[in-house]
């Protein structure tokens, strides 16, 4: 189980990675078309360019952000329970969010395979979406790991605290 | 069962949900996927999962988000604030309570790089508390307006919440950025006098600091050009729709980096540690809008938000009443959710009633971003308060209660609600950059 747990971090550290590159080009392609602009020498298709690079921002920052408990939630009530009782609750919201996401990871590569196989390209750079939808389902899938991940570390917290 | 009731049910699973603490955009995307697949079929709710999910995280017009919060991270690890509070300090610091309302006009002079107001106001607690404890200001006073000046950075452009209110209700942000810039003017205003009347009351509060030379004085002026170069290259090249506002954030964030590189006043740790705080928070909050467009696509089909609209317009009630009730729905609502996530929430039920009784969408806008401005400063979860709590422990190194931050809200939030009403009479103060545009 540690290995995976290791090979799990190291691919969620690689991702953080591809996230800030991505988000750094996605900065600096913006400035160079604009100023190209002014010079009538745009970037061709940097819309789109910019559009695939801030989805990598995003799928890379998935496991990242659920890790570092990035995402905001109602903390009032449970904060008043018993470390106990907000583990159990916690187990089951997070076993609630890991099927939401199995769900749309799953669907997000069988979206991928459909505009594989119609050939959908993109509108100027006739650039093949269905890259970047796998890309995206790939993060997902790296996400849903990092969930069942931290499931499992609350369960081993919760038979440590009995 | 009518639409109507699975909406009804979909909506109080969705706030019982929010109790347990499971983060606001997964609730949503949850609750809107189950209910729109019992309402048209399994196959739709799973296709809208991830065509929805796609879309959002791809859209153009939605990378202006993280550029700009990593705008804001930028100026967040540079030392831009220490300048801008400067200036502030030189100009009011000899007058009574001078620091606050100093670091009051930072606050609303980094909001114009910065567009979340949790990071204003740890950026300038970071700056500002330690130099009101040098002078033996009250720690009510001091973490007070720190925290409550932190709200002004959410409301003077860029702001994240405005962007996310355009593209929910498909405004323009542009002229919802330019909108926000008076408002902000008059809040901070608003605030500089209840620190006044706060002083003159209890004279230990904030007594008076060092005086400085005019000469002194003109020259702290030269920390405000850089910032002020930046706004308006960024918010006047939107206003003339020069850029778009993805290019004005890119520009605006290189901008930043630029001017911190060549005051050598950013690390390379500092710059990842940017980057890294901006895929986090940019995560977070493309994820609140696809869990929105999910819940929102869902309560679409239950027809909810048109039979409230309806609903409403059938009461015969007078337009300022029901505004005053969304206000106070806002309010209560920003205490017990983060203001990001309620906003995102709420926009697409109380829009369209909002458009039938006939206000204007930018209007709306500005006054919903000035309701939850309390809401994040206010108990039981004023997030700024939090935030400066945490600052206070790490720069003050000692512990300030948080009551007592919560007691030094209170006249700031009387200022919010003088300002909320003044706008609400006037509206012109809103609206009257936006009409220039284009």
């Amino acid at each position: 189980m540690n290995i995976i747990f290791k090979a799990m971090d190291k691919c969620s550290f690689l991702l953080k990675i591809i996230g800030a590159v991505a988000l750094t080009c996605m900065m600096l392609l913006t400035v160079v078309d604009v100023i190209g602009r002014f010079f009538k020498h745009p970037i061709f298709g940097s819309v789109e360019l910019v559009g695939f690079l801030a989805t990598i921002v995003v799928a890379a920052a998935l496991p990242y952000t659920y890790k570092t408990d990035g995402h905001v939630g109602v903390e009032i009530v449970v904060r008043l329970l018993s470390k106990k009782s907000q583990l159990i609750i916690d187990l089951f919201t997070r076993t609630v969010t890991l099927i939401l996401f199995m769900l749309i990871t799953w669907q997000m590569f069988l979206y991928a395979a459909d505009i594989h196989e119609t050939g959908e390209v993109s509108m100027n750079l006739e650039f093949p979406i269905y890259y970047i939808v796998y890309l995206l389902a790939f993060g997902l899938l790296i996400f849903s790991v990092t969930i069942i991940e931290t499931i499992i570390k609350d369960i081993k917290l919760f038979n440590e605290l009995k | 069962m009518s639409p109507t009731i699975i909406g009804i049910i979909g909506i109080v699973i969705m706030v019982l949900m929010f109790l347990t603490r499971m983060p606001v955009a997964f609730v949503m995307a949850s609750v809107g996927f189950v209910g729109f697949s019992t309402m048209i079929s399994s196959n739709a709710g799973l296709v809208l999962l991830s065509r929805n999910v796609y879309e959002v995280f791809g859209s153009y017009d939605l990378t202006t988000i993280p550029l700009f919060i990593l705008m804001g991270q930028i100026g967040f690890n540079s030392g831009i604030s220490k300048r801008l509070y400067d200036v502030g300090y030189k100009f009011l610091g000899s007058t009574r309570g001078g620091l606050a309302m100093a670091t009051v006009s930072a606050c609303t002079a980094f909001g114009a790089v910065c567009g979340s107001s949790p990071a204003t106001a740890a950026t300038m607690a970071t700056v500002g508390l330690p130099e009101m404890k040098r002078y033996n200001y009250d720690d009510e006073l001091s973490t007070g307006s720190v925290a409550s000046g932190g709200g002004i950075g959410m409301i003077m452009p860029p702001s994240v919440v405005l962007i996310i209110y355009g593209i929910l209700t498909e405004q323009s942000i542009g002229q919802l950025f330019v909108a926000g810039i008076f408002p902000a003017i008059l809040i901070t205003i608003l605030f500089i006098i209840s620190i006044y009347i706060k002083c003159r009351i209890n004279p230990e509060q904030g007594p008076c600091g060092e005086k400085f030379t005019w000469k002194e004085k003109l020259k702290s002026l030269l920390g405000l050009g850089e910032t002020l170069a930046v706004f308006l290259l960024v918010i006047g090249g939107i206003f003339i729709g020069l850029f778009t506002p993805t290019e004005a954030a890119a520009i605006g964030a290189f901008g930043v980096l630029t001017i911190a590189v060549l005051r050598k006043q950013i690390t390379w740790e500092g710059f990842i540690n940017s980057l890294m705080e901006t895929l986090r928070t940019s995560c977070m909050v493309l994820m609140l809008i696809a869990g929105a467009v999910i819940f929102g696509k869902f309560l679409a089909v239950t027809r909810i938000p048109f039979e409230i609209a309806g609903w409403v317009s059938g009461l015969q009630m007078s337009p300022f009443l029901v505004m005053g009730v969304i206000i106070l729905i806002y309010f209560f609502g920003g205490c017990f959710m983060d203001a990001l996530a309620f906003v995102t929430l709420t926009v697409p039920i109380f829009f369209p009633v909002v458009m039938e009784l006939g206000y204007d969408p930018i209007w709306f806008g500005i006054i919903i971003v000035m309701v939850t401005e309390m809401g994040v400063i206010t108990p039981p979860v004023g997030i700024n308060v939090y935030v400066v709590y945490g600052i206070a422990k790490n720069v003050l190194k000692e512990e300030i209660p948080l009551e007592k931050i919560f007691k030094g809200i209170f006249p700031f939030l009387i200022a919010v609600i003088i300002g909320v009403i003044i706008l609400m009479i006037f509206p012109v103060i809103i609206l009257f950059l936006p009409q220039l545009m284009y």
